[in-house]
């Protein structure tokens, strides 16, 4: 065997050296990577979260929609919660979904008899689009304010029509009260705002 | 005797036929799905929890006075009775196509009983014919199969099989609860007949049921005559969703410890069919 095939050989050794050192750093960094939640849209969790309820309860109705952690510019959040009531067990419980999984799933401390949210409710960024479209100049005069929760469900905050599925989206404002604004989930209308 | 082309076609279709058996043989061994150990634990394991709903939760009072004032309103519209979902009428289509098919059969198999000798190639041309005809009509059968497993296996949700296999040497175990997260709770009561087949090495269905496809502890308790006051074990399983997780209790190593001495293994069910039935 020449010299020139042991230098060969050698060089294929440093590169299968470092092509294993850079296999090592991309599976120590992918743990890392993991941390990072994906951001998602309400609508996104709720078919795993109504497939939980279902093995709970035949007859579980989604009820209620909120954001588990802030919701982003575009109505997006890392952790939704999904609500849900069954008449027979007269219980609900509720699901919170992150990266495609159901990290918590308890039972609600409370008797909650609300309505079924109805079909085809708009999705949290188209929500969160349609108070920006009516009101977003109003809210970027408002010094501190912040989207703080965005919730869906049918009935308490509709003053005029209870049986309409809503999304209701509340700021905080520093000092003062929070602004609540209300958009009709079906036709992606806001219907009002208010201060409480 | 002539070989003619009929002969050296059935020659041909029973190695192939003997070919397939073959092929089929070691694969029902190779669909064996493969299992894992599961750790049976006496202290539940604890999870990282979550808050969700919070502003529900904080707000709830104020929620429930505003639905309190909500009152249910007579409208005119009249409630209309929902359309029937068309599949099921196509059923009643298929099972007519099958009853006809078994006649087809039937008459085929008489006239070929009446076939007591074959004498000419013109006969054999006949069975030939006839041949070509129960492979259509099992074409047939298997596109109706199709419908059939699309319509109701294809919509497998998360379930969970629950099996014990074993028998202590040392414990009589008179009945096995399993409890899920959700609160619900199911106890099997073992039989003599029971009790004999699982000394015999049978295997026994405790659960069989929908779970949430999340991860959660599963708490296993067994009564019998060593234990007092039973202590109960947890396992912590994340069903698969959309598919059946099966989870294997093995009662042979159970003593003093209760259920914590059980060992378990875990696997999926695969529910499709092998290449060729679908």
């Amino acid at each position: 065997m020449n010299r020139a095939t042991h230098a060969a050989r050698r060089g294929r050794g440093t590169l299968r050296l470092a092509a294993g050192i850079a296999a090592s750093l991309v599976l120590l960094a992918a743990p890392l990577a993991a941390k990072d939640h994906a951001v998602f849209a309400a609508r996104s969790g709720v078919e795993l979260a109504r497939e939980a309820a279902v093995a709970w309860a035949a007859d579980a109705v989604l009820v209620y929609v909120e954001n588990d952690e802030p919701v982003d510019g575009a109505g997006g959040a890392v952790r939704w919660g999904y609500l849900f009531h069954s008449p027979s067990l007269e219980k609900s419980r509720a699901y919170s979904v992150r990266d495609g999984r159901i990290v918590t799933a308890e039972n609600l401390e409370m008797r909650f008899e609300a309505p079924a949210l109805a079909d085809g409710w708009i999705d949290s960024g188209a929500a969160l689009a349609a108070v920006e479209k009516e009101a977003g100049k109003t809210l970027a005069k408002t010094p501190g304010v912040r989207l703080s929760t965005m919730l869906l469900m049918r009935g308490p905050f509709q003053d005029g029509d209870p049986d309409r599925t809503a999304w209701t989206l509340i700021y905080t404002v520093p000092e003062q009260p929070a602004l609540f604004v209300l958009v009709d989930a079906v036709d992606g209308k806001v219907r009002r705002s208010w201060r409480g | 005797m002539r070989l003619t082309s009929f002969h050296v076609r059935a020659i041909a279709f029973l190695t192939l036929g003997a070919a397939l058996a073959a092929a089929a043989a070691p694969r029902v061994h190779a669909q064996v799905p493969a299992s894992t150990d599961v750790k049976v634990e006496r202290i539940k394991p604890e999870r990282e929890k979550y808050e969700t709903v919070r502003f529900l939760k904080q707000n709830r009072d104020f929620v429930r006075r505003r639905f309190d004032l909500l009152r249910e309103k007579p409208v005119g519209a009249s409630g209309d009775a929902g359309s029937i979902d068309p599949r099921y009428l196509e059923y009643s289509k298929m099972l007519a196509a099958v009853l006809a098919d078994r006649d087809s059969v039937t008459r085929a198999a008489e006239a070929r009983d009446r076939l007591t000798l074959l004498a000419s190639i013109t006969e054999l041309g006949q069975l030939e014919t006839q041949l070509d005809q129960m492979d259509r009509l099992l074409a047939a059968q298997r596109g109706r199969l199709g419908v059939l497993q699309n319509d109701f296996t294809g919509r497998q949700q998360t379930a969970l099989v629950v099996v014990a296999s074993g028998w202590p040497a040392e414990a009589t175990v008179d009945s096995i609860t399993i409890a899920l997260e959700d609160g619900s709770r199911t106890t099997v009561t073992l039989t003599d007949a029971q009790r004999a087949s699982l000394r015999d090495g049978g295997v026994l269905q405790l659960f069989h049921g929908f779970v949430e496809p999340r991860q959660q502890a599963f708490e296993l308790t067994l009564a019998g005559n060593r234990w007092a006051a039973p202590a109960p074990a947890w396992v912590t399983l994340d069903p698969a969703r959309d598919r059946i997780t099966f989870l294997k209790l093995d009662l042979s190593s159970v003593a003093q410890g209760g259920a914590a001495d059980m060992s378990a293994r875990t696997w999926i069910h695969d529910e499709s069919l092998p290449p060729g039935d679908s």
